[in-house]
């Protein structure tokens, strides 16, 4: 009776959140609903929304991953050097970064589940590794890539989007279909609630919990694609503690920390909370900490009403 | 004499009434039976006294004083003690931490370690936990061992200050030597003026251990009468309101092909191979004290024990395929309902269709994988009708289900996934007795059908019912089997204790 309706009253309910705050920001502030804020924030948005895509699976599955930031920084580092150094045609080398995405999340799921050690461990390893390797690959320099690139982030003519936010719109849909709708997705969330049933009821569970971290640096991959667009360079430095807004965003959305539960859709509007709320916040001319102080506050808040309505967390 | 504790016009509704007008009565020093259908609001009426959760309305007093209770401090600060259906264990602490977990004895500044080690050992040995260290954590143990650590954690409140110790469903999981000793213990305690409340589906014990009986179906007491004055025809009667039509006795049949060999077995918890051969239309029950290995032995055979042996094949319509991992035993039509329900069965907070169609869900899709969601309804709704599971529909969240109906839809789970070979253990744990039968005719039509089953039960009565053969472990080792028209109470119970030397017999 209140399984599917709860699922969809919930991401309602922080759906209406987010409008109240574009309505408080609207009112606050003189241009808000402009041309202008809704450029800044979609070209700001697809690289944070791939991340937190690939970790909201990984959150539902029951694990974590904290390597995205560092990812995203190593796939755009590749990508720079592939067209520069290497002189690759650009698709080859974007494809390349999102390979070495996929390289790093490989890593971790083999580590997390055929060998079983804890996914936490794993990917904080892999935060430190993958941001040392993204400062050899350029050798710690920002690599200008240039406009070819930063046609992915720039508005299409005639839409008002970039090719970048339509991308990880699609990805957010296919996402939610798969989590939702698929014996694969159905079975994410079963062993992300309890493990060893799942195994009796015949799921073997290694390659989920492996090929969901795959998955995760995929799209971390994507992600290092979409900033290095977004710059119109690779800068060893991007995404720092992306991992941590990524999380945010999930967990604003409904995702639970001990797994089993979760939305991609929820974790979008998380992720445009927290876009609306930067952005707002600036045009208002708040400072920065007090930016991030109410920031924190609205991430507590959040999970402050899923423990009120009763929810695990 | 004033009542240990009286009820009046206590009124409870969830999504529907649970509990109408109930009025109950505990006199000092009895032992007060409660039995009802799964569902019927047992472990809500407990829940209710012992202040876990808030009635509508109700009038409770407790030694002719009025009382209040809004938490488990204030139930426990009156002095009532409760071993609960579902454990309130925590399985990360040892067994000495859980069983004194709610009065810590303590020095100065902290835990004083010895006098926990002291006092748990005390109430282990009470409980009949002897051979195991009270530091081992409590994962590491057996659902039993873990029904009888929430015993000694009931029993640990000091005797002169506990008054009313209640007890659900306290021998579910437990052999009969294993209840008769828990038997022996509640009898004794109330002896000496405690009152206790005994709420179980196994009738027998019920009629056997309490003074006093009630019946509880729609909501109300039925029922309240002296034991001796009842048979368990009776309870049954009252408590589904019809008559049960039971089944009579198997004669010895014909079996199929040889379905399931396996061959010189064994695991790291299994340590002495075991070779058995599993026929088409069979079922074979396995029996032995706790720690004789029964569970160990079916997860052996399901591919998922440490350290494993020998060789487990399964011919399927002429093709033989070795079972290596649970997962080939899934893919191939083998299910394994295990004892731990709650750690090894249900998906929590996920609703009854999600858990009745995950072992199946192949089935329920198109191609891509796509889950055909009208189909997946269809599906889990049947079977909650064919299963009887009393809930609101498919979408409740299987944690708001009494723990019989979420038994039954563990059940309901291998059932949708037609498996053809069914490990089964503890199958009908904490179903009531009608359900119980209902189950049985299941598990009847499916080995008519073709299935083998292989069936671990506490209950003696449960196995002679159903199997064919029956199979005897003793620490852990097989000992005999035996034929259906061989088997006696007493050649079975033998052969159970054969191994277990120098350990005190238990009469079972
Ligand atoms: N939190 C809850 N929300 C909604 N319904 C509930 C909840 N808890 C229990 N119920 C319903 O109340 C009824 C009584 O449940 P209860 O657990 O008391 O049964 P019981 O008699 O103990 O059964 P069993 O023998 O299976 O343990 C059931 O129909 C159950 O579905
Ligand atoms: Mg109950």
């Amino acid at each position: 009776m209140f399984g599917k309706l709860s699922l969809l009253f919930e991401e309602f309910l922080i759906f209406i959140a987010l409008l109240l705050l574009m309505l408080f920001f609207g009112l606050m502030t003189e241009n808000f609903f402009t041309l202008g804020t809704l450029r800044t924030i979609s070209t700001q948005l697809p690289a944070l929304t791939v991340v937190t895509i690939g970790m909201t699976l990984v959150l539902i599955s029951g694990g974590i991953d904290l390597s995205v930031g560092s990812i995203v920084a190593l796939s755009s580092g590749v990508i720079g050097i592939a067209f520069t150094v290497f002189e690759l045609p650009l698709p080859v080398a974007a494809i390349l970064g999102i390979l070495a995405g996929g390289c790093a999340g490989l890593i971790n799921g083999f580590l997390g589940s055929y060998l079983r050690l804890p996914v936490f461990i794993v990917t904080l390893g892999m935060l430190e590794a993958g941001r040392g390797m993204a400062y050899l690959v350029t050798d710690s320099q920002t690599v200008y890539i240039g406009a070819s690139i930063q046609a992915l982030s720039l508005p299409i003519s005639g839409i008002g989007v970039s090719a970048s936010f339509l991308i990880s719109l699609g990805l957010v849909v296919l996402a939610q279909y798969v989590l939702t709708r698929t014996v694969y997705g159905r079975y994410l969330i079963a062993i992300g609630t309890n493990e060893q049933a799942a195994k009796i009821s015949g799921i073997r569970t290694e390659p989920y919990l492996m090929w969901v971290l795959v998955m995760s640096g995929l799209l971390a991959g994507l992600g290092g694609l979409m900033n290095a667009a977004y710059l119109g360079a690779s800068d060893p430095n991007a995404a720092t503690g992306l991992e941590l807004s990524a999380i945010a965003a999930a967990v604003i959305g409904g995702t639970s920390l001990m797994g089993g539960r979760g939305s991609i859709v929820g974790a979008f509007i998380g992720v445009l909370i927290i876009s609306v709320l930067q952005n707002g916040l600036a045009q208002m001319g708040v400072s920065e900490p007090v930016k991030r102080l109410i920031t924190g506050l609205v991430i507590i808040l959040a999970v402050l009403i899923d423990r009120w309505r009763g929810r695990q967390v | 004499m004033t009542a240990r504790i009286t009820i009046k016009g206590l009124n409870k509704s969830f999504a529907t009434p649970v509990l109408k007008q109930l009025a109950l009565q505990v006199a000092p020093g009895s032992i007060h039976g409660l039995v009802g259908e799964n569902g019927a609001g047992k472990s809500t009426l407990i829940n209710i006294i012992c202040g876990l959760l808030a009635a509508d309305s109700a009038s409770l007093t407790l030694d002719g004083r009025a009382y209040h209770p809004t938490s488990r401090t204030d139930s426990l600060a009156e002095g009532l003690a409760l071993a609960s259906q579902e454990l309130s264990l925590i399985e990360t602490l040892s067994i000495e931490e859980n069983i004194l977990l709610s009065s810590f004895p303590q020095n100065a500044v902290s835990i004083d370690r010895r006098a926990v080690r002291q006092q748990a050992k005390v109430l282990m040995e009470i409980v009949g936990l002897r051979n195991i260290p009270p530091q081992t954590q409590l994962a590491h143990l057996s659902l039993a061992e873990k029904q009888l650590v929430e015993l000694a954690k009931a029993l640990s409140m000091p005797a002169d200050r506990i008054k009313l110790l209640i007890l659900d469903e306290p021998t579910s999981a437990l052999t009969s030597s294993q209840a008769d000793q828990v038997h022996k213990i509640i009898k004794q305690r109330a002896k000496s003026g405690l009152s206790v409340i005994y709420v179980s589906h196994r009738l027998d014990d019920v009629l056997c251990v309490c003074d006093t009986v009630s019946v509880l179906r729609d909501g109300v007491i039925q029922l309240t009468a002296a034991s001796n004055s009842l048979t368990s025809n009776d309870l049954i009667r009252e408590m589904s309101g019809e008559e049960l039509l039971q089944h009579s006795g198997d004669e010895p049949r014909e079996t199929g092909d040889l379905r399931l060999g396996i061959e010189q077995l064994s695991s790291a918890d299994f340590p002495e191979p075991i070779s058995l051969q599993c026929h088409a239309r069979e079922i074979i029950g396995i029996a032995g004290l706790a720690g004789a290995g029964r569970s160990e032995l079916l997860h052996a055979i399901y591919g998922l024990a440490a350290d494993r042996q020998g060789r487990v094949v399964l011919n399927r319509s002429g093709a033989n395929v070795l079972i290596d991992s649970a997962n080939t035993a899934a893919k191939n039509g083998m299910a394994l309902i295990a004892e731990d329900r709650k750690s090894q069965g249900i998906f929590s907070g996920k609703s009854i269709s999600f858990n009745t169609t995950v072992a199946g869900l192949g089935k329920l899709s198109g191609n891509l994988g796509a889950i055909i969601p009208k189909r997946e309804q269809r599906v889990s709704e049947e079977l909650i009708s064919r299963l009887k599971v009393k809930c609101e529909g498919t979408l409740q969240s299987i944690d708001r289900l009494s723990g019989g109906n979420q038994q039954k839809v563990l059940i309901a789970r291998w059932l949708q996934s037609e498996s053809d070979v069914w490990l089964l253990d503890e199958p009908t744990r904490g179903v009531d007795a009608g359900s119980k039968f209902a189950i049985h005719e299941q598990l009847r039509k499916l080995r008519d059908q073709g299935a083998t089953m292989i069936i671990v039960s506490s209950e003696l009565e449960e196995l002679t019912a159903l199997c064919d053969r029956i199979l005897v472990l003793s620490n852990k080792k097989a000992v005999a089997i035996f034929k259906r028209g061989q088997w006696s109470k007493e050649k079975l119970l033998a052969a159970a204790f054969s191994e277990h030397k120098g350990e005190r017999a238990l009469a079972g």
